[in-house]
């Protein structure tokens, strides 16, 4: 198609909707905020799944299509494949990306309260951000299981930080 | 001359369905794709009998019918869509030129946002897209 | 395919014809067909037969003939004869075998002679046709012979090869099996001869083409074809055929022969009949995939032969035979077919599909030609009507011996003549046969066919589509069971599945099935189901102008109108908004209200979708909860509800809502209602729109309360009456779930919408009673600890109730968890519940005291009496601690305020209280020597450091054992006795004294410590000596502290270390005065004693002290004879006063190498500065008890 789009603006949309969601329409109810950044992440991997897997043969088990996930599909969303996959060959997967975009351009802010000691690593500091992160996170969650479920294969996703930039996805698809 | 095309859901649902004659017989035509499901549940049910095309989005011929001749595709998000056309004589690269084009067209209505996946298409722009798709059926394979 | 003949059906049989000897027929044609390949027998008990049956087929033959009047030659009259086929198989025998007697063949000249005569007869007959024979000599006797040159004679008259002569013996076992198998042989030979002969002599005629019509060509292509299977060469055969088949698609065109109709009706018929040999050939061979590619190619080679229109019907009935009998071939081979059979489908070369393969696809075609078939003959009946035509002489039409062909049957005098027909004729006879067959029941039964097929095939879309079809046939009769039946079957797949427009037809259908049965109760739900589908654009419509839509008219938003005001018009009784149709049968009256009920699955969701939302998912029993009862329609148009009626599990919640637009409607049946009725203002429910009323809602029962259904009244007579949905679980419409709607929530509040629930928790009544716990302080081991109870009423009576109380560890071990315990071991109970005791007067804790329903060791369930309000009831908890451990007491009170159990809530009020459980007292104990005596005792020499080393008493030594008892409580106590007892009753190794047995009662205040001094001397030498143990009896100090403590008192037991008793050998003793003066000299002795018998060598020393001048030996050895005593003595001046260290004495025995020193308590003394004046009262007493202190 050629089209492009910013790098930038995908990053300030990202952050804006949290935002938005988080702050303004459900800012006494983050599970509710949550669900919903979720759903629109959901949404756009359901559309997105149905672009990327257009020229391909039909995947015949959930393996393959966990690797169409992490080879294409991360490479067309993200332009890098997942690092890393790892499975209990019992319907759940772990999709570890070292660089995750989304996450590239964050550093962690500690909180006002903690103030003027900037790179602090203090514990709490670290727990705060993972908190704020994780909202960020719904979203790519959201594009993963909308374009599992759309390949056929209904599954939960979560995701989980260990160190900033690296970024874990699991995927537990439920029987 | 392609009587009727269909989108059918993964649930079965039709999605779009447009048919393409003066004749009235649309709800025949509407049985017609929906039995063809049988055939499509069928042929991924039992992939060894349709041999070297494992897992091919086309399917390929589904059945015959009095007058009809039935296509079907499937595709990876089990997606499935149905030609019936009148003609007896149909090259198969035609088909499945006529089926990539229906996909493109298939992908980019359910891409717009204000679409909601798995409810019907109603689009305006996907319908001409179809129909301007089905006129050029079988005319060049240049297209 | 029943309809064909046998000799069609199967492949044919060899057929041999057996004369003379008939006593031996019938084995000989058991025999010749039970072999394989089987040989058919013509068994002709005599000679004369033979002759009558071949002229019999002469005769027929030239019979059949001699009545065609056609001007050309016999031959092109017709393509196939109908009883060629059937001639050779049961007439014309390949073979002729002759038996003969041996006694005739070797019997008198006469004999001899009828011989010769029947074989040359026999010869005459059937040499014109070519028919082989065979000479069989037939054993008369087992023992008979037959001349060798009679054989040769007969054989030369037989003008058989010798082989064909053959002799057959019915006496011998052995030789007659060898016979007939060589008979058997003989004649497969011959007949593969005569077939093979046959089929080439037509062979040669085809090759030649030495003729001059296309119906010769086929008959004698089909004659070839017939030999080649009798001899079973199915290629040679397949190919004939198929040539028979092609020049016979050619004739079409060409011949001219008959009338148009009629030639196209024998060509059909010779088609079909030439198909069905090639199908059969080539399933026989499992050639599935030629057989259904052939059969593909010969439909559509004929689908377009339609005819002349008057005949259309024809056709159709000829294509819908075509598949019958192709899928009935295709059924009973396909059990042959090979489970593995694996076409490569719907590509390349042979498009073929996998329903092509199955009879289910050809019996639904078959059925819809049929249909074709019979809408052509209504039309052609009709037209023959109009035309006004008599069918006359139809009766006197036959079938002429031509396949496929038709001739009038004319008596002329006493012979019947074949006359042709004209193609009028002959239509009006077929028209007239065809009228006489119900097509319906046929097209049903093919449909019933393919319906089954397609369901075991779970091809669950194709078996609908015959089901649909079928239930349009039983429809179409009138049978509206069997087509409802059907109908509700194929009409739920396509509501599962949303195909609207499908499902939209098949409903038509059964909304008419029920109007026309005049059942109201379906005929309304069908109705509100259609006319809530969701069809709401006109794009639809334009396509649906078909003439077979079904009784429901095309599906459009406007229709959806029309029936949705019919129903509405029909059940609100008004007769003017009812459609002007004849539904006599349908009325909603008084006499038979009509209540629909909707529920999680029913279809009629989307005509009617009610749910509940609590606002609160716990709510206070008598406060109004709010409850938001939203409802939805799909419905095309508004719908007003009269009133509604919202029940729930608790039925004094119910109430009404009334629609203040139609009071005078609702006002009629309102008494019977719930007591609470609310009145809305306008109950419209618009399409698609959420209708959100909000009431409150007030139970007073805790517990559940949920909303169960939702009636809503439409018209005087008719209730729907949805179950309530919970907004949060609600499950998506169907259909309406894949229109492209804007989605709306049930509720205003999003979050409401997500997790609204249609029940709500209803909680306990605040109870309105007080439980007080009390419990003064710790609890002291041993004691049964009392915590007085109180339930106190304060606002609620208690009609009966009950506490429960349990002892919990509060360090959550569990250690008296009654699960994790045994009860009856009390060693894991450290604390005890002992009992409950009433406070109240004896006479009522009496009866009261049989209510304890239960009591364990840390469980404890007592009954509550009966309590007007205000009152208040105690009783005392009894708690026993065994060890010292803080315990969680919780005790709950749950009550009734009513007699009813069921209906009065039961509250329950909760407390707990943490009781520490302490020692009261600590017993300890000390050994001490007797003052100023040391006995040297080996073992505490030795250098051996164990803290826990018990103490070493000297044998007969009298010591001393003080034992204190500390009060480590915060209450004062009061002791009465401490003894020492024995753990056991034997007898004692010491003696044991003490000073009195107390104390009348000692007051122990917290702090204070109780000493008593034992003198203990050991009598026995032992290594280990059990002391006994200390009994100590206490209580708490009533008069200080009003406790409720028990009044006895409490023992409490410490038991004493064993303790090492030995002789002693030496003994030291330090002799001084109780005191000295500062400077006045005293006298010091040291006393060494020697217990044994052996003379002992003590060194001793004495220190130097600063404090005292001294004179004496400072060291020595000195020997000490046995059993004497050495006494060392000193002269002391005390240069300092105070307490003082006498100067240490150190004795070693050099016997035992052991060194010991008198302790520093028995070494010291306090010098006074100046002589001490003393009350001479009981001083002494004192001081001993304060130097013993130390």
């Amino acid at each position: 198609m050629g089209r492009e789009v910013s790098e930038s603006c995908i990053d300030s949309l990202l952050t804006e909707m949290v935002s938005t969601y988080c702050n303004r329409f459900y800012a006494t109810k983050p599970e509710l905020a949550a669900r919903r950044i979720e759903a629109i992440g959901y949404q756009v991997g359901h559309q997105l799944s149905e672009r990327y897997t257009m020229e391909r043969p039909r995947f015949s088990d959930h393996l393959e299509a966990i690797k169409f996930i992490c080879k294409d599909f991360w490479s067309e969303v993200f332009k890098k494949q997942i690092d890393n996959l790892k499975t209990n060959h019992r319907g759940t997967f772990v999709l570890q990306d070292n660089r995750f975009r989304w996450l590239a351009r964050m550093s962690v802010d500690p909180p006002t309260e903690n103030g003027g000691l900037p790179q602090d690593p203090s514990a709490l500091a670290e727990n705060e951000a993972t908190q704020l992160m994780s909202m960020y996170l719904y979203f790519p969650c959201g594009i993963i299981r909308g374009a599992l479920s759309n390949l056929g294969i209904s599954c939960a996703v979560s995701a989980d930080i260990s160190s900033l930039p690296a970024c874990s996805f699991v995927i537990r698809i439920k029987a | 001359m392609i009587v009727c095309v269909a989108v059918v859901g993964h649930q079965n649902n039709p999605l779009y369905i447009q048919s393409f004659t003066e004749a009235d017989d649309a709800l025949k035509l509407h049985h017609i794709v929906h039995c063809s499901l049988d055939v499509v549940d069928e042929r991924v049910n039992n992939p060894k009998k349709s041999g070297p095309m494992l897992n091919e989005t086309f399917l390929g011929l589904l059945y015959p019918t009095e007058n009809y001749k039935v296509y079907g595709y499937l595709t990876n998000t089990k997606v499935k869509f149905i030609l019936v056309t009148t003609d007896l004589d149909v090259k198969d690269a035609d088909v499945r030129n006529f089926f990539r084009r229906f996909h493109a067209a298939y992908v980019d209505a359910v891409s717009n946002p204000f679409h909601v996946p798995g409810k019907k298409i109603t689009s305006r722009t996907f319908a001409d897209r179809v129909s301007s798709i089905v006129k050029s059926f079988g005319l060049s394979s240049t297209v | 395919m029943e309809d064909y003949a046998e000799e069609l059906r199967s492949p044919p049989v060899s057929l041999i014809a057996l004369v003379g000897c008939s006593e031996h027929h019938h084995m000989l044609s058991t025999y010749l067909h039970s072999e394989q390949p089987p040989i058919n027998t013509l068994a002709l008990p005599d000679f004369s037969k033979i002759s009558l049956l071949l002229s019999d087929s002469h005769r027929n033959n030239n019979k059949s003939s001699s009545p065609t009047t056609d001007p050309l030659s016999s031959s092109s009259s017709g393509i196939l004869k109908k009883d060629w086929f059937l001639k050779h198989r049961t007439r014309v025998p390949a073979v002729v075998a002759a038996l003969f007697s041996s006694d005739h063949i070797s019997g008198d000249p006469a004999q001899w002679l009828q011989v010769c005569t029947d074989l040359e007869n026999l010869k005459n007959e059937i040499r014109s046709k070519n028919i082989k024979l065979a000479v069989v000599g037939v054993q008369s006797s087992s023992s008979a012979e037959i001349s060798e040159d009679r054989m040769i004679a007969l054989r030369k008259r037989a003008e058989v090869d010798s082989k064909f002569l053959v002799i057959f013996n019915p006496y011998d076992d052995s030789q007659l099996q060898q016979s007939l198998s060589r008979l058997g042989t003989v004649f497969a030979e011959l007949a593969t001869t005569y077939y093979r002969d046959e089929g080439r002599r037509i062979k040669t005629r085809v090759e030649k083409k030495n003729f001059n019509s296309p119906e010769l060509h086929v008959r004698y292509c089909f004659k070839v074809a017939v030999y080649a299977e009798f001899r079973r060469d199915w290629a040679e055969a397949l190919r004939f055929y198929e040539d028979a088949y092609h020049t016979l698609r050619e004739m079409v065109g060409t011949t001219n022969r008959l009338p148009a109709i009629q030639r196209l009706v024998e060509i059909k018929a010779v088609a079909e009949q030439l198909y069905f040999k090639i199908s059969t050939l080539l399933l026989h061979g499992a050639k599935v995939v030629e057989a259904v590619t052939w059969f593909r190619q010969h439909y559509v080679s004929y689908r377009r032969l339609v005819g002349a229109p008057e005949a259309t019907f024809l056709h159709w009935e000829w294509m819908s035979k075509q598949f019958l009998v192709f899928a009935e071939l295709l059924e009973t081979s396909s059990k042959a077919f090979p489970s593995n059979f694996n076409p490569l489908l719907g590509t390349g070369e042979r498009p073929l599909t996998e329903w092509e393969f199955q009879p289910a696809y050809y019996y639904q075609l078959a059925a819809h030609y049929l249909k074709e078939k019979r809408k052509y003959l209504e039309l052609a009946v009709s037209i023959s009507e109009t035309d006004g035509e008599i069918d006359n002489g139809a009766e006197s039409v036959t079938p002429s011996i031509y396949v496929g062909q038709f001739a009038r049957l004319l008596e002329q005098g006493d012979t019947y003549v074949m006359q042709p027909l004209s193609d009028e004729e002959y239509t009006s006879y077929a028209i007239s046969e065809g009228k006489r067959y119900q097509d319906s029941f046929e097209i049903i039964v093919l449909l019933k066919k393919s319906y089954e097929s397609y369901n075991s095939l779970k091809a669950l879309r194709m078996a609908s589509l015959c089901g649909f079809q079928m239930a349009r046939e039983h429809f179409a009769m009138g049978d509206f069971n069997n087509a409802k039946q059907l109908l509700d079957g194929v009409a739920s797949l396509y509501r599962q599945e949303g195909w609207v427009t499908l499902l939209w037809d098949v409903l038509g259908y059964l909304q008419d099935c029920s109007r026309k049965s005049g059942t109201v109760k379906e005929f309304i739900e069908y109705s509100l189901e259609m006319a809530a589908l969701p069809i709401s654009s006109d794009t639809e419509v334009h396509s649906f102008r078909s003439k077979d839509v079904g009784p429901a008219g095309p599906a459009s938003l406007s229709q959806r109108e029309i029936i949705h005001n019919e129903v509405f018009g029909l059940v609100s009784g008004d007769a003017s908004r009812a459609i002007a149709e004849n539904n006599d049968d349908l009325k909603i009256t008084g006499d038979s209200p009509l209540r629909l009920e909707i529920d999680l699955v029913s279809p009629l969701r989307s005509a009617l979708l009610a749910t509940v939302a609590f606002h609160e998912q716990i709510i206070k029993p008598g406060v109004p909860a709010l409850i938001t009862l939203s409802l939805l329609s799909h419905l095309p148009l508004t719908v007003n509800i009269d009133q509604l009626q919202i029940q729930f599990n608790q039925s004094e919640c119910n109430f009404t809502i009334i629609n203040s637009e139609r009071t005078e409607s609702a006002r009629m049946t309102n008494d019977q209602q719930g007591p609470r009725v609310e009145s809305a203002p306008s109950l419209a429910l618009v399409t698609n729109k959420w209708l959100r009323l909000t009431y409150a809602v007030m139970s007073e029962q805790s517990g559940k309360l949920e909303c169960i259904y939702v009636a809503a009244k439409m018209g005087p007579h008719f209730t729907i009456c949805c179950r309530a949905e919970s907004p949060a679980s609600m499950d998506e419409l169907p259909l309406w779930k894949f229109e492209d709607r804007v989605e709306t929530f049930p509720t205003r509040d999003p979050a409401l919408a997500f997790s609204g629930q249609k029940a709500s928790q209803v909680e306990e009544p605040d109870p309105q009673v007080d439980l007080i716990l009390d419990s003064a302080g710790p609890a002291l081991v041993g004691e049964s600890f009392m915590v007085p109870v109180t339930v106190a009423s304060k606002g609620h009576a208690i009609f009966s109730g009950e506490l429960k109380i349990n002892l919990v560890d509060v360090r959550g071990g569990g250690l008296f968890s009654p699960r994790e315990a045994e009860p009856s071991s009390m060693e894991n109970h450290h604390v005890e519940l002992l009992g409950v005791i009433g406070l109240d007067e004896e006479d009522e804790s009496q009866v009261w005291a049989d209510k304890i329903t239960k009591i364990q060791q840390s469980f404890g369930l007592v009954s509550v009496p009966k309590l007007g309000n205000a009152e208040s009831w105690s009783c005392n908890l009894e708690i026993k601690w065994h060890r010292p451990k803080p315990v969680m007491l919780f005790v709950s009170l749950g009550y009734f305020t009513d007699s009813n159990e069921l209906t009065s809530p039961k509250v329950h009020v909760h407390k707990s209280l943490q009781i520490e459980g302490k020692n009261a007292i600590q017993i300890s104990h000390i050994f001490m020597l007797p003052f100023r005596q040391d006995p040297l005792l080996l073992s505490t020499i030795k250098p051996s450091s164990d803290a826990g080393e018990p103490a070493s008493l000297p044998l007969n030594g009298s010591s001393l054992l003080i034992i204190s008892a500390k009060n480590c409580s915060e209450v004062p106590l009061q002791l009465q006795s401490i003894s020492v007892e024995d753990d056991d009753d034997n007898e004692r190794q010491f003696t044991l004294q003490h000073s009195g047995d107390l104390l009348g009662s000692a007051q122990l205040m917290p702090g204070e410590e109780f000493r008593k001094v034992f003198t203990v001397v050991p009598e026995l030498k032992a290594s280990k000596l059990k002391l006994g143990t200390v009994s100590l009896r206490w209580k708490r100090n009533l008069e200080t502290n009003n406790h409720p403590s028990t009044v006895g008192w409490i023992l409490t037991k410490h038991e004493l270390p064993e303790i090492i008793v030995e002789i002693s050998p030496l003994v030291v003793n330090l002799e001084s005065p109780p005191y000295a003066i500062l400077g006045e000299p005293f006298k010091y002795q040291v006393k060494i004693r020697n217990h044994t018998q052996l003379l002992q060598e003590v060194k001793f020393s004495l220190a130097d002290s600063q404090s005292f001048l001294l004179s004496g030996s400072h060291s020595d050895t000195i020997f000490i004879l046995p059993k004497s005593e050495h006494i060392l003595s000193y002269k002391i001046v005390p240069l300092t006063s105070g307490l003082q260290q006498l100067p240490r004495v150190t004795v070693t025995s050099q016997r035992y190498l052991a060194e010991f020193q008198p302790s520093l308590a028995a070494s010291s003394i306090f010098v006074f500065p100046c002589e001490p004046h003393f009350k001479k009262s009981d001083n002494g007493d004192k001081r001993k008890e304060s130097v013993m202190a130390e």
